[in-house]
């Protein structure tokens, strides 16, 4: 169906090709997994499959890419590729653009001239299938990430396209979601679909890959069938995430204070609510000095909810919550940043300056630190990022911009450093960087708090797990 | 959150009555408005605007612009009393007895009717035009301006144009948010706002535009700009549009009427 052959591909302004000298075909009813760290061309080979590089982009070009055998330049416009290539990109909610999800996918079946009763029985059985059905008249960008991602999903889908390609489709999706979106592919294979699929969940999609894809710095190092590349040990690393041995490799840790001293997070009766929407219930919860505590939970559990308590950002519609013996309601935001470091899902919501540098310096400067090279310089080693300094934040991989955005919360050495989803749209190597980062930041007495829907990275790097599911902490428990 | 400007799911009297019809009502009511100088029909205007708001069940989102609209009317009327004095004087913004600068800055009568006009054209513009996006669909308005012959690279443009305003709403939050988290006060008021622009402008901006390029990629791959659509759900002419349109010929022969009468 998709033939790419020798294709190279340098983006405009830039020296490094994104695409080195690529060949990969993609035979019909085969479903093939990319997957490979970030920055190594997935993205870049998804837009190439679908002609988007050589109909849109600028930059320089080489190789042929044929779809059915007729090559892509031929094509008129993208529109005419589009009759026979569904793509799902990574960010939903850049794909979101009418105001109820029926109206998002009932427009993307209006123009593949279907009569009048087919466009709604296919409506109805796609709104089924990605279990949509409930959220048909909600806004898609009030909708969680996961949600989202469905609504993209389903709107490809509907066009009813013989190829699929998905970069990334189930990044924002907890375990639950995710098995869903893997039952809808097995689906969709069995109807006889083509599926690119870029993902780094290989352990959910096994059972459907009929070719795995491993790829680095823009060329494939690895193709062919799953059990033939896990053989090779550095291969299985990057396609499979260890996270085993972090505990292991993180030596000597400082004790947690456990629970003869006071906690410094004190979370008593906290209930809040957006409107009118109970997002936390009567929750109680301590945290001491030391600790390294995972919050697990399914999209919308109340997990960022709670934590955006711990520095401020949202005040408790009943109850209190304690930083350090003071309580929340009496303290600015500003001063509870100097206790409570909060690292977002998205880091690209806080890199602003031209620099590596001035983003670390930013936070030290706020907290009236002058002359704050030596920590700036700390914090970037600490986070492997040291000959960074000088470049512009955006120009770093996703894994790298993750790391710079602990690096900026750490500068400001906070005593508990509070992460949301650190490991989103990471690959194994750097997921079980970032956690080994934080090892060692825990080491050095920091207490961490991860929020994850990753329950391998909660079991292998936390003392604590505590679970969340509507509202509501329903398990607390340490980690053996 | 409370999206700005975007549909809002309901079903009322407005929401049912045809884009098509809803276009009409904007334009002769926007014409009106601009046209019109005399302070009694533009409140006329307004509160007709909330009367048919109230009846359409959408009167909160309606009112929801209200503080934009008091902000702005005291700032249409303070440029208009420094910079239009016009009529008799009523006072002054600094007044006579204060020493050596008092009665600085007359408060004149023109300048007040002046200010008051501006403001209730704004609310007019505002509240017709939030009634109108609140209740239409993105995808009735499309299949309208299809109609009415407008190229479908416009149309899309329009689209997105409101599409990304609840995006940089609830992106700036996101970005706020992350801020604050790292120390960052930049106080309230004017200054704070100055003072926040580069580490939430640029963010924002930058993420938008990246956003931009996937959207775009969205539309050529979802097939819209094809142009061959096939007609589903579309929306008839019912009885209460042929009552608007009615009422709408009646309201515009009699301030055309009046107009005119007024300008011989």
């Amino acid at each position: 169906m998709i033939k790419l052959v020798n294709v190279s591909y340098t983006y405009p302004h830039t020296i490094q090709a994104a695409l080195n000298h690529l060949s990969l075909s993609l035979p019909k009813g085969q479903c093939i997994m990319v997957t490979g760290p970030s920055g190594a061309g997935k993205t870049t080979l998804c837009l190439a499959a679908c002609g988007i590089l050589h109909h849109e982009y600028g930059g320089k070009k080489e190789g042929q890419v044929t779809l059915d055998g007729r090559d892509v330049t031929g094509y008129r416009s993208l529109s005419e590729i589009a009759q026979n290539i569904g793509i799902v990109f990574d960010d939903p909610e850049a794909q979101m653009i009418f105001t109820t999800v029926e109206e998002e996918i009932l427009s993307a079946l209006e123009y593949r001239g279907l009569s009048a009763s087919e466009i709604e029985a296919r409506l109805a059985s796609i709104m089924e299938t990605c279990y949509l059905v409930e959220l048909r008249n909600r806004s898609p960008h009030n909708l969680s990430g996961g949600q989202k991602q469905r609504v993209a999903l389903a709107a490809t889908l509907a066009l009813g396209n013989d190829v699929l390609i998905l970069d990334e489709p189930t990044s924002e999706l907890d375990e639950h979601a995710t098995h869903r979106i893997v039952e809808i592919l097995k689906n969709l294979k069995e109807q006889g679909k083509t599926i690119l699929l870029v993902e780094h969940k290989y352990i959910h999609f096994r059972d459907i890959i009929d070719t795995l894809v491993v790829m680095e710095n823009g060329a494939i190092r690895a193709i062919g069938a799953p059990r033939e590349i896990l053989t090779d040990e550095r291969l299985r690393r990057i396609v499979i995430p260890d996270f085993s041995k972090i505990k292991e490799g993180a030596g000597d840790r400082a004790a947690p204070a456990g629970n003869a001293t006071a906690p410094v997070i004190s979370v008593q009766h906290l209930s809040y609510s957006y409107d009118d929407v109970p997002a936390l219930k009567d929750v109680n919860l301590d945290i001491h000095a030391g600790e390294f505590v995972a919050i697990v939970g399914e999209n919308g559990s109340g997990k960022t909810t709670l934590v955006k308590h711990f520095n401020g950002l949202l005040s408790p519609t009943r109850g209190d919550v304690f930083i350090q013996g003071k309580n929340t309601r009496t303290c600015s935001i500003a001063e509870l940043a100097r206790d409570v470091g909060l690292v977002f899902q998205n880091p690209d919501h806080m890199f602003f300056a031209d620099t590596v540098k001035e983003e670390v310096e930013f936070g030290l400067t706020n907290l009236g630190i002058k002359d704050g090279a030596g920590i700036i310089d700390a914090a970037l080693g600490e986070v492997r990022l040291l000959h960074t300094k000088d470049l512009y934040p955006r120009w770093l991989s996703r894994g790298e911009r993750q790391r710079l955005a602990i690096a900026c919360v750490f500068a400001m050495q906070p005593s508990i450093i509070v992460l949301d989803e650190p490991t989103t749209g990471l690959d194994g190597d750097e997921a079980c960087l970032v956690m080994e980062i934080l090892q060692e930041l825990q080491r050095k007495g920091h207490t961490i708090i991860v929020i994850t829907h990753n329950r391998e990275i909660a079991t292998n790097c936390a003392d604590r797990l505590i679970t969340m599911e509507q509202g509501l902490i329903v398990s607390d428990s340490p980690v053996r | 959150m409370a999206e700005i400007l975007q549909y809002v799911h309901k079903d009322g009297f407005f929401h049912r009555i045809n884009p098509f019809t809803k276009i009409a009502f904007i334009l002769v009511i926007s014409l009106m408005c601009i046209i019109s100088t005399s302070i009694p029909f533009l409140a006329v205007l307004v509160v007709a605007l909330l009367v048919i708001a109230y009846a359409s069940n959408l009167y909160k989102e309606v009112i929801q612009q209200l503080k934009l609209v008091i902000m702005m009317s005291v700032v249409f009327i303070v440029i208009t009393i420094i910079t239009m004095p016009n009529g008799a004087i009523i006072g002054h913004v600094i007044p006579a007895a204060v020493p050596f600068v008092g009665g600085f800055i007359p408060i004149t009568q023109g300048a007040i009717e002046i200010g008051l006009i501006l403001t209730l054209r704004f609310m007019v513009l505002i509240f017709a035009f939030q009634l109108f996006l609140i209740s239409t669909q993105p995808r009735d308005l499309v299949h309208t301006l299809e109609k009415c012959r407008m190229p479908i690279d416009y149309i899309l443009m329009f689209i997105i144009a409101l599409r990304f305003i609840p995006t940089l709403q609830i992106e700036g939050k996101r970005i706020h948010e992350a801020q604050l988290a790292r120390g960052y006060n930049p106080g309230t008021g004017f200054l704070g706002k100055i003072r926040s622009v580069a580490p939430i402008v640029i963010p924002l901006v930058s993420n938008a535009l990246l956003r931009s390029n996937v959207l775009g990629l969205t539309i050529d791959m979802r097939g819209y700009r094809t142009g061959k659509r096939t007609h589903v759900r579309e929306r008839r002419f019912l009885r209460s549009d042929y009552l608007v349109l009615t009422v709408l010929v009646f309201v515009c022969a009699g301030f055309i009427f009046l107009t005119l009468e007024q300008i011989l």
